[in-house]
């Protein structure tokens, strides 16, 4: 038996730590540990509930439009406050454009060259790469000197000695499978995908005044004037700039990314057979279409057991369903005692052990759902709409699955899709999802204002005594939920309960790991000096711990160490 | 098109991580900037750091570092510098920070013509806002190289007067 540990020492503390015991070259045993401490509350104890959003849109680098709107719909939710419809829509299209620029960044920049080895694109022909592009998809991009300029630049690369951005990856690594011109093509496309990622993000930046952190929301509303003859406030201008984006970043999405997943997924299939871990999913409905948030253009619910017709709906903003079922558990994490809670009794005094296999051994609490471990993210979101069958999600699922039936010769079906490979395709199919209703979403907010509508702000009213409320976001990453506890007008209690935190929570009191933990086990793990199919596995929920810091490391200590144990 | 980006990285809920937050504001409260100046609280951001620098001229970066040196030391440093090791294994998207963007800028052909960053090395980054006494200390000297690059530059800052109150609000009391 061998330990491998992968431990990244980014910045001054690690965020997410791994632990797997490998016997007979697969995974028996795993630990997912969260190695930094965070407490919003200590800071938001005593505030202004009103100025949350600003606090909690700095948890997270990353995640900064999403922990901000889901801080103002807690608030919201707690004080019974609608919010403008004009409101609705504007933060709906800024969760959009936010989502699709993180789900292209996560699969080309942070997870592609997991699969893709960048070494083997060198011996690519780039007319047969341009040959085969074009036999995939419409993508008026991809001609042979596009391919051609591409190569000479990683040759160029490669031939200063220094790898840059490239280096530290498992290259010619032997679980990379891809052929020298899927490897070539998908280089390309990781050059491509930076554009258009910024394309997604310029939205959020005319919407949102400013990225990272946006400017533009308060509690009832927010503050985008509308007026379509003042250049200073949201016009026709800025409207029809962001739908271009919006086609543009589209079609993108449509005619890149997906015929990518499809082709890097056809050539990988025994990654839709590892990796399914904890088949509970939970996803919260988002994209609201009126002011009290009743109806949704993207559905919530639950499965368990992997079986879609035990589907069952979170439908509303202050939903039962998911209000009474949420409890984190501390049993095996760094803070003092083992009980399971709600999140609004919830304290967080920190009580640190050292890491115990069979004790406490993360910061990350354990979120349970009628006690029950969750999977969340795209693909939680993808099942729980397939099983209610959302037209879009239906649509979308059922062409890619059998473009990779037809591809593989197996019958994919439901079942593969959870998967660490059916998560990647989850999400891209998503982001074609969420890019079809940002049209629709970006049309009704044009029609809303056209009608003579031009409200976006209802003032906040805190009464005496005590209000509790919740809000939450089908995040890029998964189901958000924040809590909030209000007395007299200052908050009295705040919790977080993070997509990551639902994914990579450790064991809970009963002794059930999560959903990290569950995926790794019987991952293949070819060589332990080098756990590529680990690093797969886990990229594949795409892993945020909100607790970002920069500092900067210009000595070379920041290392990220992989120990075989 | 910027001509210089001025920036403070870093988390204004992580102690002294919130350091370049607090330059920038105090800043922008003491100074004006020529048109083609951008000064910009940036916070933690990955990737989305290259639609900020998109297109952008020089860059001056503020940012806590982490080097040799007593906690409040000032540090300078130029691209070459930054880029000498290459970047750690991406894990989160946390991951890729300035040098990564950096790289991929150069990848892209739009490598930016200058590049400064002014570090101070923190004496404690965790969890609570504000600064520490050695860290808020050094911000004068954080200042004064930020002005003295731009004036390298040919895009002098201004000093108001009177200057104004700079607008810290995560460190006023609830």
């Amino acid at each position: 038996m061998a330990r491998i540990v992968v431990d990244p020492v980014t910045r001054i503390e690690g965020h997410l730590r791994i632990d797997v015991e490998v016997t007979g070259g697969s995974v028996q045993k795993s630990w997912a540990s969260g190695q930094m401490w965070r407490g919003i509350e200590v800071i938001l104890q005593g505030r202004d509930p009103r100025d949350a959003w600003l606090f909690t849109q700095r948890f997270c680098g990353v995640c900064t439009t999403v922990h901000a709107i889901t801080s103002v719909r807690a608030v919201e939710n707690a004080l019974d406050l609608e919010v403008p419809l004009n409101a609705q829509y504007i933060r709906n299209l800024i969760l959009i454009a936010h989502a699709m620029h993180d789900h292209i960044v996560h699969f080309y920049h942070l997870s592609a060259l997991d699969w893709v080895d960048i070494t083997s694109a060198l011996q690519a022909d780039p007319v047969a790469t341009s040959r085969l592009a074009e036999s995939l998809s419409p993508w008026p991009y991809n001609s042979v000197q596009s391919m051609r300029a591409t190569k000479a630049k990683l040759e160029s690369i490669v031939a200063s000695g220094q790898l840059g951005i490239f280096a530290n990856g498992y290259w010619g690594h032997p679980a990379m499978k891809l052929p020298p011109e899927v490897n070539l093509l998908a280089v390309n496309h990781y050059l491509q995908a930076l554009e258009y990622q910024r394309k997604a993000n310029q939205i959020v930046t005319i919407l949102g005044s400013k990225t990272p952190n946006i400017q533009n929301l308060a509690v009832g509303g927010v503050a985008n004037a509308i007026n379509l003859d003042n250049q200073a406030t949201l016009n026709m201008t800025k409207l029809y700039q962001i739908k271009d984006l919006f086609d543009e970043v589209l079609a993108f999405v449509q005619q890149v990314y997906i015929p990518d997943i499809l082709a890097v997924g056809s050539l990988y299939p025994d990654w839709l057979g590892y990796g399914a871990g904890v088949t509970n999913y939970l996803a919260v409905p988002d994209l609201p279409l009126d002011t009290a948030g009743t109806q949704f253009d993207l559905p919530g619910g639950t499965i368990m057991n992997g079986d879609v017709s035990s589907v069952k709906p979170i439908s509303r903003f202050g939903d039962e369903y998911f209000r009474d079922n949420v409890e984190e558990s501390i049993a095996h994490s760094w803070y003092d005692g083992d009980w399971s809670r709600h999140p609004y009794d919830e304290d967080t005094v920190p009580n640190y052990t050292d890491f115990e296999d069979d004790g406490k051994y993360s910061w990350v609490k354990s979120p349970r759902f009628a006690g029950e471990p969750m999977q969340v993210g795209p693909l939680s979101q993808i099942l729980v709409g397939y099983a209610q069958g959302h037209d879009l999600t239906v649509k979308w699922v059922d062409t890619a699955l059998s473009e990779l039936s037809s591809r593989t010769g197996v019958n994919v079906g439901v079942g593969h899709v959870q998967s660490t490979l059916g998560r990647h395709a989850a999400r891209a199919l998503r982001c074609a999802i969420i890019g079809d209703l940002a049209l629709r979403h970006w049309g009704l907010l044009v029609e809303n204002i056209g009608s003579g509508d031009t409200e976006i702000f209802n003032a906040p009213v805190f009464p005496r005594g005590e209000q509790r409320g919740f809000g939450f976001h089908e995040a890029p990453r998964g189901a958000l939920s924040h809590w909030v506890v209000i007395e007299n007008g200052k908050i009295k209690n705040y919790q977080a309960v993070v997509p990551t935190t639902w994914n990579a929570s450790p064991r809970d009191a009963a002794g059930q790991i999560g959903p990290y933990e569950a995926s790794l086990l019987g991952n293949p793990v070819a060589d332990p000096e080098r756990p590529l199919e680990v690093i797969r596995t886990v990229h594949s929920f795409d892993p945020c711990l909100a607790c970002a810091i920069h500092t900067l490391d210009v000595e070379g200590n920041e290392i990220a160490k992989v120990r075989a144990l | 098109m910027p001509a210089v980006t001025v920036f403070g990285l870093g988390n204004i809920l992580m102690g002294d991580d919130g350091l370049g937050s607090y330059v920038i504001k105090v800043l922008e409260a003491r100074y004006e900037f020529p048109s083609d100046v951008d000064v910009l609280d940036a916070g933690t951001p990955g990737l989305e750091l290259s639609t900020i620098l998109e297109d952008s001229g020089a860059l001056i970066i503020v940012d806590t570092v982490r080097a040799e040196g007593d906690a409040g030391t000032v540090k300078i440093y130029r691209r070459e510098e930054i880029l000498r090791h290459p970047p750690a294994q991406r894990i989160t998207p946390h991951d890729p920070g300035l040098k990564e963007t950096l790289l991929v800028l150069e990848l892209q052909g739009e490598t930016p013509p200058e590049v400064l960053v002014v570090g101070v090395v923190p004496e404690s980054v965790e969890y609570g806002v504000g600064l520490t006494d050695a860290v808020r200390e050094a911000v004068p000297a954080a200042i004064t190289a930020i002005v003295d690059e731009l004036e390298r530059l040919g895009r002098p800052a201004l000093p108001r007067d009177p200057p104004l109150e700079p607008d810290i609000w995560w460190e006023r009391e609830p």
